[in-house]
């Protein structure tokens, strides 16, 4: 079996749970994070931004949903990440802690909230449109392509004005729809290469086991192991996730049961969406 | 003419998005399929784009258009009956 971990979610789930493993995870948030799971709320005087808390909330579901899988029972033979995903799962194969994964994320997540302080980033996403027309915007628009997740559906990350120019170009070259969407960081993009450093000093305070379970990684779709994850951490965020590959590449390994881990099923979409075209 | 295409479309949905465990007659003829209804969403859009063109040889040319199509079953039946060959 499967598990996939997702990316960072675009809003809150609603109603949330409220059993004992999902109560855990909340006391971690707080702890950890400083961060009310439930309130969806900073309990800091420093605050934490919307992005990083929406940040937190979605690895604090991925690894609740994971606790109640293994309580049912069932346990991962690989196990698959797309971006924001590593973190949790990371935590499900039993390199770090929970409360490990979710304090690294905070960290990372208010390390990069600076970034938007200073200019305006935006991410934008175009669907059912090629992917070399897709590029070609981004490229003359100054923006970078940062999700390779279907055939038809992309994510792109850079400055705000550039977002609004490549969608637009997308738009008229005829994609199916575009929209755009604020954030604090151009993520998965060369752009991430100035806070490098600082990401690296955080990731340093943490200490990696060798992954218990097979971790496959979206760039390369290579298995991470404890000595490169610290840099990947860093590294990922400067790249694009080729989540089309990493499912190819799971297929070709032979999994057929999958579960995602995760609030909603964006990648469980994308992956229909991959199947349908092998049968086209 | 177009609700002789409803049971058509509701398997069409059905089997486009991999809906498990839920039969035609448990899709509403007028619910809404995005946000509230089926709870459809822009990537369900695109398959169901997909989809329609394949059974029926519809085409769906943008969101803004899918945004009508894709209110209700009944909408769906309607605008195929309009629009295949």
């Amino acid at each position: 079996m499967l598990w996939i971990f997702p990316g960072q979610p675009l809003h809150r789930e609603s109603p949330l749970p409220d059993d004992d493993d999902f109560l855990a995870i909340a006391r971690l948030c707080r702890e950890r994070c400083g961060y009310d799971l439930v309130s969806h709320q900073a309990l800091s005087a420093h605050g934490l931004s919307p992005h990083t808390m929406l940040q937190v909330y979605g690895v604090a579901m991925s690894l609740y949903r994971s606790r109640k899988l293994r309580h049912d029972g069932l346990h991962p033979d690989l196990i698959a990440e797309h971006s924001l995903g590593v973190y949790a799962a990371l935590a499900a194969c039993d390199s770090i802690g929970e409360g490990d994964a979710l304090e690294l994320v905070c960290r990372i997540g208010s390390s990069m909230a600076g970034m938007g302080q200073r200019q305006p980033y935006a991410l934008g996403c175009p669907i059912g449109i090629d992917r070399g027309v897709v590029e070609q915007a981004a490229a003359e628009a100054g923006v970078f392509v940062a999700n390779y997740n279907t055939s038809g559906h992309f994510l792109l990350a850079g400055v705000a004005t550039g977002i609004e120019a490549a969608l637009a170009a997308c738009q008229a070259a005829g994609a199916f729809s575009v929209s755009q969407f604020p954030c604090e960081a151009p993520l998965h993009t060369p752009l991430m290469a100035e806070l490098a450093g600082e990401l690296a000093a955080i990731v340093a305070d943490y200490c990696f086991q060798e992954p218990a379970i097979p971790l496959l990684e979206h760039i390369g779709q290579t298995r991470l192991s404890a000595a490169i994850i610290p840099a990947f951490l860093v590294t990922e965020l400067q790249q694009p996730v080729y989540w089309e590959q990493t499912w190819q590449t799971v297929r070709t390994i032979g999994f057929n049961r999958c579960i995602e881990v995760g609030s909603g099923q964006a990648l469980t979409k994308f992956n229909r969406w991959i199947d349908s075209e092998v049968c086209r | 003419m177009s609700d002789e295409l409803i049971p058509k479309v509701k398997q069409m949905i059905i089997d486009a998005l991999r809906i498990e465990g839920m039969s035609p007659d448990e899709i509403d003829d007028d619910a809404p399929l995005f946000g509230e209804g089926l709870g459809l969403d822009s990537i369900d859009a695109l398959q169901l784009v997909v989809a329609m063109e394949k059974d029926f040889g519809v085409v769906v040319p943008d969101a803004a258009t899918g945004s009508k199509v894709f209110a209700s079953v009944r909408a769906m039946a309607a605008y195929i009956a309009e629009h295949r060959q």
